[in-house]
């Protein structure tokens, strides 16, 4: 992955060059600069500004400018800088007051549902292709309607074939529920498999009273549960990696919001208000 | 356990079209309508077909064709009803938004959750409680404070508009008055200058109450603004000192130090004169001549030594004692020597010491016999005139003393006695005038009793003369001029100290007393003494603000009594 | 298991024929016209007897004034033979596109980029009717057999304003672009009322070539003549030689064409049935330890260099049109006359390739003493064990072979623009197929899903091929290469909805849709059929910078690639 090692290194000796700056010359300007917050604040800002520009940029992709790529590479390491700006900001204290740790707080969250986003899209990828079954999103719920029907259909030839209720008990008892929508989302992030161990256990144990043709049938939902399986799986990891963004996003807008009413405020009750 | 599993089967014939914002309802089912919903999320979903009439040649009635799409099945088995109706309604569905429009619904909501929350959050009766950074001061975050705000005629309101006048104005007034202040928002360059910190409107607003502060010294190129230096908002609590930095940016400021060093030279130099002196000795050290404009950055580096060592100034006092003496060679009638605190005794606060006088501190020892023989009869203290008077009364301060301390009563006793101790008066020291110059004048060399007792005996001191402690001069009238001892009690004058602070300092740490023998030695510290713990390596605080302050006192009382 | 006498090994396309309704009479009648009536039967061995070649590898077609026969620039598997009537090659200045079917996809400007941020339909695959007005100067009707076929509205103004040649009766044209699968070179279009025309599937011909002389040196001589010298020109090795040189190198080439150019059908059949497991037997050009006859320079199709490895043979490499193989082993040799190197590596075909070969003692005394000492290939070491690493290229080190073999066998190297996506950064955003659509009026063109080998996808997206299936069968001319490179692009005015591209490519790439109006009803034609068209990626000719697919994946998992050449591939992997 050399490009990549490349970009990491580019990205973060950026970052650790301009925050030592910030850190530096805040230590420096402390006390002797006078406005020295509104300063930094100023800063903090029109990076934030620029790290909000990538929403509106994904919807110009049309236009050449510069790859999307770039750009999250920016928005990582200028979301960072935010950090070090944002610490250097407050004087590196906690802060007080209702609306400024509200404004705090909304900056926080927005910031680890970046870090969030950042470790998802580069951990969960590297999972669901180690699984394999690439399937798309939105087309899950038919395929899992189509396994559920051919899972019923498969029980209910069970019956006519081998004529004995067996499997088809089997199924209404054990595997209906199972083929019946979403199934262990929370298990699959954790990549705990417990669940369909314990089913496909339960199937080898019924294997002991079936006959050949039984067996053979059970087998095929063997198959479909470890399916059924994937598919939840896929859609668990999938799901969560559109949805992180549900946070960070509308958080965004709220920070912002906050963001300009603390300017006024800031202006409005500074010293040089008339 | 996991494996790798095979794509699952799917119509790829299809497009997947992430962008649009509604999705057939039956495409969880896996059978999306053609038509698909329209933007506002409604089904559009009729027939499977629009039948076709067709008429054949020469005919008038014709028949309808199912014209499904090859791709859709091709033509179905029933044809479409005669009237033209398709046979085959596709069932209406619920469209769901997809998940991109849903998270726009998600962010629109958010949104319209935080206008709402902020207007609430902003209205009349939040607002203030909402928008403070902090709580206030102890010294501002009291009801009084907020009651004596409220009445002043200036203001209506509550405690903030004390400060911020805009606190009533509501949001609109605010975005009003971020934009018109001054440095305001976009004046980015003033925000970032490290000039001296002015006076602001907010400053002017202290002023209400803090009438009659002064600004330091009466050279200050620029007043310095209150707010910098005085934070609010910063926790309950009284506010913190003022930080180094505030101090420096003008006396690390060599602009700001040369502008008021100009500008002391046109000042006369009683406009200096501004410390009070009520119940207090202050050691007057002369303003030096560049004043006090050396740049300084912290106590420990580069502060100026102090003047009065700098200087080697000494002490005028007209009172000759011998501090090395005392210490070390007299002993007291217990037997040991004596200590500091012999003496020096700490006022009532323990910041500083209560005034020598010769009642309280000297008298025990120093007892003014004039007379060998009757010790108990010490001459009156403090006033020559009554000196010489009661010399000049001797025969009745003698009956005096004779009747109440000797207890002789009966009359003839009596003047026997008186007669007496006259006659060895004048043998000792002579009489009438020649006793009065030996009262008045001796001191260790000229008086008749040359060594004041045995150094080594324990007693009370002999008692040369007056002018063996004081300065005795001839006035040209027949009482000799006695130079009233001025012992100050305050010598740093341009600085705290707090003794109370450093009891577990010993004396002789900062005073070499051990050592002087002269009053006009001055006992002060250096400054490399105070260093020793008063800097970063020694641990203890070195703040400007530990022993200056910056509101010089004025001669005046101030509005709000200092407290501490 | 002996075969009956009777039955005799037919070649398997003639389980289809070319044209079912070809008749005995028309055979006949074929046969009595020139030049098969110069052919003698006799020389046909008994399996493919001339009767039964015109019979099932023939059709007999018609035309009407002005109808157009083959377009320049089409791809197309079949020669022409003039049998009655006039037809006419258009020479110069050349028709213009529209003419042709095709439309000039200009750039958009500032302002209608910019305009796609408010101006792009709401409603899926929508045109206005305006857009679908084609050029007047053409028409388009059904012909015999229910083909479209496009004609010249105003025949004697085209004439007035082309430089045109006739072609006579008994002339073949366009059996170059058959048998070498290169792009037609002029339009021919019918001049007369009613034109009769044999067209000769490829491998028709090809088989008559083999067997007629004089066919075969008529072929052999345009072909040299025309084709060979200007492309062995291109080549370095070659550049320097003088033109006598030259000469003499082309007369002495070979020419042969492996395999199947109906490949894409074979193929599809094969992915259909998920042929696994043992490789179907792929005619070898040359075979690992074989003394070097000749320098193999692929013109077209692809071939794969493999090694023996084990009981097997391990894919090294594929090699696309313009690269050589052999050419090491010839250059060594002539060096090292006293120890001679067989050839290091098999050739074998994948799919078709049409291949020249440069014979060795031509390489020796012609070409290898013009090529300077720098320019010459380095010496080659043999490796004695098998096991030891093989000069491989690093390339193919650096892909794996099972990566290889997984391209080779979906034939993905045919790919100019292949779509591949690294599934271990790719997050299923779909920022990508977002773009797409942006750029085409809110239509994605192509699916976010494919084959996959461990950590690659290849999409379901125009790959932009070398050898463009999908253009051969095309009756409007509407999907043809455009202006501005390699890549394939739909004319949507022209395109009637055939499906002849659909059904051709092997890749799932090109998807049919039903073409709405902008309230969102659907168009249809008189008889209410939905109007559909064939879609797929165009790799955003009419945007700046390049496909917005690439350009907006924010984890670099999405490229274009070309895979003729594995080094990309490679390169990318690792990057």
């Amino acid at each position: 992955m050399n490009s990549f090692v490349k970009q990491r290194w580019l990205g973060f000796s950026l970052f650790v060059v301009l925050s030592g700056t910030a850190i530096w010359l805040q230590a420096r300007w402390f006390g002797t600069v006078l406005r020295l917050s509104y300063l930094t604040g100023w800063v903090l800002f029109a990076v934030i500004l620029c790290l909000t520009l990538y929403n509106p940029r994904k919807k110009l992709p049309f236009l050449p400018l510069l790859s999307s790529e770039a750009w999250l590479q920016f928005h990582i390491y200028a979301g960072l800088l935010t950090g070090v700006l944002f610490a250097a900001h407050m004087s590196y204290r906690i802060p007080s007051g209702l609306f400024q740790t509200i404004l705090a707080c909304l900056y926080v969250l927005v910031m680890l549902s970046g870090f969030f986003g950042l470790f998802v899209s580069r951990a969960l990828p590297k999972r669901l292709t180690a699984r394999g079954g690439e399937v798309l999103f939105e087309r899950i719920p038919a395929i899992r309607h189509a396994l559920q029907d051919r899972a019923e259909a498969l029980a209910l030839k069970s019956i006519a074939e081998v004529k004995s209720a067996t499997i088809a008990d089997f199924y209404s008892r054990e595997l209906r529920g199972f083929f019946e929508g979403q199934r262990n989302l929370g298990l699959h992030l954790l990549e705990v498999s417990s669940p369909v161990n314990r089913l496909l256990n339960r199937i080898k144990d019924l294997n002991r009273y079936l006959n050949q043709e039984e067996q053979v049938m059970l087998e095929q939902f063997a198959v479909l549960v470890r399916q059924k399986d994937g598919l939840d799986y896929h859609y668990a990891l999938q799901l969560v990696l559109k949805t992180w963004l549900f946070v960070h996003i509308p958080l965004t807008y709220s920070l912002l919001l906050f963001t300009m009413v603390h300017i006024v405020l800031v202006f409005a009750f500074s010293g040089g208000a008339q | 356990m996991k494996e790798q599993l095979p794509p699952p089967d799917f119509d790829a014939n299809r497009y997947e079209r992430p962008n649009q914002n509604w999705i057939c309802g039956h495409a969880s089912q896996g059978h999306p309508c053609r038509v698909g919903p329209d933007n506002k999320g409604r089904c559009r979903a009729t027939f499977e077909c629009q039948p076709l009439l067709e008429l054949k040649e020469g005919q008038t009635i014709g028949r309808y064709r199912c014209t499904r799409s090859a791709q859709h099945g091709g033509p179905c088995d029933l044809g479409p009803l005669p009237d033209g109706t398709c046979r085959r309604p596709v069932p209406k569905c619920n469209p769901v938004r997809s998940l991109r429009a849903r998270r726009g619904i998600v962010t629109m909501c958010v949104i319209v959750l935080t206008v709402a929350v902020l207007l609430i959050a902003l209205s009349k009766p939040f607002r203030g409680r909402f928008i403070s950074p902090g709580p206030l001061s102890a010294q501002h975050g009291t009801a009084t404070f907020a009651a004596m705000a409220a009445a002043h005629p200036d203001r209506g309101g509550n405690a903030c508009t004390a400060c911020h006048q805009t606190e009533t104005e509501g949001p609109n007034g605010w975005v009003r008055s971020a934009m018109g202040a001054r440095p305001g928002p976009l004046q980015i360059r003033v925000l970032a200058s490290a000039a001296t910190p002015v006076m602001t409107s907010l400053d002017q607003k202290c002023l209400v109450c803090h009438s009659g502060h002064s600004f330091h010294q009466p050279n200050v190129a620029e007043a310095h603004s209150c707010s910098i230096c005085h934070q609010e908002h910063h926790g309950p609590g009284p506010m913190s000192a003022p930080v180094d930095a505030n101090c420096l940016s003008c006396h690390a400021n060599s602009e700001a130090m040369e502008t008021s060093l100009v500008r002391a030279k046109s000042l006369p130099a009683g406009a200096f004169d501004y410390r009070p002196e009520k119940g207090r000795v202050l050691f007057k050290a002369p303003r030096p001549e560049r004043g006090y404009t050396k740049i300084i950055h912290s106590f420990a580096s580069d502060h100026p030594e102090f003047q009065i060592l700098a200087e080697k100034m000494k002490d005028a006092d007209a009172l000759k004692f011998n501090h090395q003496l005392h210490l070390t060679t007299v002993l007291l009638t217990s037997g040991k020597k004596m200590t500091c605190a012999e003496c020096h005794k700490p006022d009532a606060a323990g910041v500083y010491h209560l005034k020598i006088t010769y009642e309280q501190n000297c008298k025990n020892c120093h007892k003014l016999q004039f007379d060998v023989n009757n010790p108990d009869l010490p001459l009156p203290h403090g006033d020559a005139a009554h000196v010489r008077d009661f010399l000049r009364s001797l025969s009745a301060q003698y009956a005096d003393f004779g009747a109440n301390q000797k207890k002789i009563i009966a009359r003839r006793e009596l003047e026997t006695f008186v007669q007496e101790q006259l006659k060895q008066v004048s043998q000792q020291s002579g009489d009438g005038e020649a006793l009065e110059r030996r009262v008045f004048f001796g001191d260790a060399r000229n008086a008749p009793v040359a060594r004041i007792g045995d150094r080594n005996a324990i007693g009370p001191a002999q008692f040369p003369g007056c002018a063996y402690c004081h300065m005795v001069s001839d006035s040209g009238k027949e009482i000799p001029q006695i130079a009233k001892p001025v012992i100050p009690d305050r010598w740093l004058i341009r600085g705290r100290f707090d003794h109370s602070k450093h009891f577990k300092v010993a004396c002789i740490t900062c005073h070499d007393a051990e050592h002087s023998r002269e009053t006009s030695d001055v006992l002060l510290p250096s400054k490399s003494t105070c260093v020793k713990c008063h800097s970063p390596s020694g641990g203890v605080a070195n703040n400007c603000s530990t022993c200056h302050g910056y509101h010089s006192p004025t001669r005046e009382d101030r509005v709000l009594a200092d407290k501490r | 298991m002996p075969a009956a006498p009777t039955t005799f090994d037919r070649p398997q396309r003639w389980d289809a024929a070319f044209d079912p309704k070809m008749t005995d009479a028309d055979v006949d009648r074929l046969l009595d016209t020139p030049p098969f009536s110069n052919m003698r039967a006799e020389n046909f061995p008994a399996r493919l007897p001339l009767r039964d070649i015109l019979k099932q590898d023939t059709s007999i077609r018609r035309y009407r004034q002005g109808e157009l026969i083959v377009r320049q620039g089409d791809y197309g598997n079949s020669a022409f033979l003039v049998m009655s009537g006039n037809v006419r090659v258009v020479l110069r200045p050349g028709l213009p596109p529209s003419l042709l079917g095709r439309r000039e996809p200009a750039r958009k400007n500032v302002f209608r980029l910019l305009a796609q941020m408010w101006a792009n339909r709401k409603e899926p695959e929508s045109l206005q009717a305006s857009e679908l007005k084609g050029d007047k100067r053409i028409g388009a009707r059904v012909g015999d057999g229910d083909e479209v076929k496009v004609f010249l509205q105003d025949v004697p103004r085209v004439l007035s304003e082309q430089k045109t040649d006739l072609i006579q009766r008994g002339e073949l044209f366009g059996e170059i672009a058959a048998l070498s699968r290169m792009a037609r070179t002029a339009t021919v279009f019918a001049e007369s009322e009613e034109a009769e025309l044999l067209e000769i599937r490829w491998q028709g011909l090809r088989d008559i070539m083999r067997y007629d002389d004089a066919l075969r040196k008529q072929v052999d001589t345009i072909y040299r003549e025309r084709a060979l010298r200007s492309a062995l020109r291109q080549v370095p090795i070659f550049r320097r030689l003088s033109d006598e040189a030259l000469q003499e190198v082309i007369a002495r080439t070979e020419l042969s064409t492996y395999g199947d150019y109906d490949w894409s059908g074979e193929y599809k059949r094969l992915a259909q049935a998920a042929a696994t497991g043992q490789r179907k037997q792929e005619p070898t050009i040359a075979e690992e330890g074989d003394y070097p006859n000749g320098v193999v320079l692929i013109r077209s199709g692809f071939a794969r260099v493999s090694q023996k490895f084990g009981h097997g043979h391990r894919t090294l490499n594929y090699l696309g049109a313009g690269q050589f193989y052999g050419f090491e082993e010839i250059a060594h040799n002539w060096r090292n006359p006293a120890s001679p190197l067989p050839l290091q590596y098999t050739l074998r075909v994948i799919g078709y390739a049409h291949v020249i070969v440069i014979p060795t003692t031509v390489m020796e005394k012609l070409v290898l003493p013009a090529v300077p000492k720098g320019d010459l290939p380095p010496l080659i070491t043999p490796v004695e064990s098998e096991i030891a690493t093989a000069p491989s290229k690093d390339a193919a080190e650096k892909i794996g072979s099972e990566m290889l073999e997984f391209l080779t066998e979906s034939r993905f190297f045919n790919g100019t623009a292949t779509m591949v996506i690294d599934l271990e950064r790719c997050t299923r955003c779909d920022d990508c197929v977002r773009a797409c659509a942006a750029a085409h009026d809110n239509n994605p063109r192509f699916l976010r899903h494919g084959p996959s080998h461990g950590r690659i996808m290849i999409a379901n997206a125009c790959m932009h091929c070398v050898d463009p299936v999908c253009m051969i069968g095309c009756p409007t001319g509407a999907i043809h290469r455009g202006a501005f490179g390699g890549e394939v692009v739909i004319n949507p005015v022209t395109c009637i909805g055939c499906k002849a591209c659909f059904n051709n490519c092997p890749y799932e790439a090109i998807r049919m849709v039903e073409i709405r109006d902008e309230s969102g009803a659907f168009l249809t034609d008189k008889e209410l059929n939905p109007i559909i068209k064939a879609t797929k990626c165009d790799l955003c000719v009419e945007q700046v910078g390049g496909p917005s697919c690439q350009r907006a994946c924010p984890h670099g998992a999405l490229a274009r690639l070309n895979l003729n050449e594995i080094d990309v591939f490679a390169n990318w992997l690792e990057r």
